[in-house]
């Protein structure tokens, strides 16, 4: 079985999301450490995304310190690397009871934050596999893509007098001629909000 | 628990066999209602980043579209449109409107439409506190975006549009928040004070050899709608511009003479809308050629890079 493939059905188990297959693939699965490691360390994720907070007794090494900087803010943009996974749920009672060597802790006064300095991280355990949050984003990319690249300096002084022009007559022009819809008015508009 | 599992599914199968009312039936719906629904709206619309929130009135009187669209917050956007045509905008256009540019009235084919998407009946929400019936467009190539629309099932129109890239993610978004397929009254179809009557664009002296530029490689279904000369108002130059479109998607082609000026190839992208400057050796100097448009990056950088003078001595 593909380690993805594993990780993709530990991700649904823990968002009770997972069907009875992927959930027996998961119970199978357990003795291996490092399985154990990757579904201590989303769980972890999952925390402080949701405030809640893991005994940090368990299996907090170094490593999962070390992956909450490494992956918490990526997953955060990304709205969780549940979401993209759409499959049939698990009662939640299953869940915990399958996985019972994992027991979650409300401290609510807890931050991820003091979590992560708590546990100083540490970089001393390669070994950990850098798993790329799966995650689908549904929104926008964070990234800004609203200023020009590539333009040296002085150079784009051509670009920035001539193409905020061409955008617009581009957009006016289809707005002006669009039966269609509002879609290229509001298109149109949203140019000169700028 | 799997005969359950399956239940859904066999009952699904008799619905669907009889809701074959296929998406190419509901564009066809949505063109249809388009020329003869009347109604009136608020809607939103969203891009990266931006937000803005719109008022629209949409009548139709005796086979004659008009509508007038109104932004609500920020700065008053406002624009009126007759049979497809806008009579007046209050922010002044980038160089004039050339109403001759492409005169084909854009509506949607779904025939044409079928050869370079893949449509589909996605399933039925609710828009606008409305059901709906959604509609996905998938295009074939990763030449062009893909569309999600949302179409009211009582009257047809569009009541959500989303525009999707190749990872699904989304480029930008028109919803409706309140709808109504009401007739507007006279004065809600009125132009305010500051919407600006439109004038036809500065046209360079017909005679003038027409667009002599072409294309080694266009992405397969983009035709070219029109083309114009045009001259730009503060810099006096001469502006060749191309539009070409696949029946949903379209961009423009502008090709300005640099005349010596420094300038940068570059890339811009707003929302759904990419701008990609080239600069192209000609026997006359260099010309800058740039492509604006909702497609993917990579598919204006290609279409800029492509682009010939047709014939450098017989032109001119």
């Amino acid at each position: 079985m593909s380690r993805e493939a594993l990780q993709e059905s530990l991700s649904a188990v823990m968002d009770n999301e997972a069907d009875e297959l992927e959930l027996r693939r998961v119970i199978s699965a357990l003795d291996d450490a490092d399985v154990r490691a990757t579904w201590s360390r989303y769980q972890l994720a999952r925390a402080v995304m949701h405030k809640e907070l893991l005994d940090p007794r368990l299996d907090l090494s170094a490593a999962v310190s070390a992956a909450i900087a490494d992956e918490v803010a990526p997953a955060k943009a990304g709205r969780g690397p549940w979401r993209s996974l759409g499959r049939l749920a698990v009662a939640a009672s299953v869940t915990v009871a399958v996985l019972a060597g994992v027991r979650l802790y409300n401290q609510d006064e807890m931050s991820g934050a003091e979590l992560a300095q708590q546990q100083p991280v540490q970089q001393q355990s390669p070994s950990m596999p850098q798993v790329k949050g799966p995650a689908v984003l549904a929104g926008y990319t964070t990234e800004s893509t609203e200023a020009p690249r590539a333009a040296a300096p002085g150079q784009s002084s051509w670009n920035d007098q001539r193409v905020p022009g061409y955008l617009r007559q581009h957009a006016q022009d289809a707005a002006a001629k669009g039966s269609e819809s509002a879609l290229p008015y509001a298109r149109a508009a949203s140019l000169e909000d700028r | 628990m799997r005969s359950l599992a399956l239940l859904p599914l066999l009952l699904g199968f008799g619905v669907s066999a009889q809701a074959a009312t296929d998406a190419s039936q509901w564009l066809n719906r949505l063109t249809q209602a388009e020329q003869q629904q009347s109604y009136q709206g608020t809607f939103v619309y969203e891009r990266s980043g931006l937000f803005s929130t719109h008022d629209i009135w949409h009548r139709v009187q005796a086979g004659k579209v008009s509508e007038r669209m109104l932004q609500l917050d920020g700065p008053v956007q406002e624009m009126v449109r007759v049979d497809g045509k806008a009579t007046c905008v209050s922010s002044a256009p980038a160089s004039g409107l050339d109403q001759r540019a492409d005169a084909s009235r854009p509506t949607l084919d779904p025939l044409r439409l079928m050869s370079w998407y893949d449509l589909a009946v996605a399933g039925e929400s609710r828009v606008a506190g409305r059901p709906t019936v959604t509609i996905d467009l998938t295009p074939k190539d990763p030449h062009r975006y893909g569309f999600s629309l949302s179409l009211d099932k009582q009257t047809g129109l569009a009541l959500k549009t989303l525009l999707l890239d190749d990872q699904g993610r989304m480029l930008e978004r028109l919803q409706f928040t309140r709808f109504q397929p009401a007739v507007p009254e006279q004065a809600q179809l009125a132009a305010s004070k500051a919407c600006r009557p439109v004038q036809a664009a500065t046209s360079v002296t017909t005679g003038d050899a027409p667009v002599n530029w072409r294309s080694d490689w266009l992405p397969p279904g983009f035709e070219l709608l029109g083309s114009s000369l045009g001259r730009d108002e503060p810099s006096q130059s001469v502006v060749t511009r191309q539009v070409y479109g696949d029946g949903l998607a379209r961009f423009s082609v502008f090709f300005e003479p640099l005349a010596g000026a420094t300038a940068a190839d570059t890339r811009l992208q707003l929302g759904p809308t990419v701008a990609v400057s080239r600069r192209v050796d000609t026997p006359k100097g260099k010309v800058m050629v740039t492509v604006v448009g909702e497609i993917p990056v990579g598919t204006a950088e290609r279409i800029a890079l492509s682009m010939r003078l047709q014939d450098a001595q017989a032109g001119q």
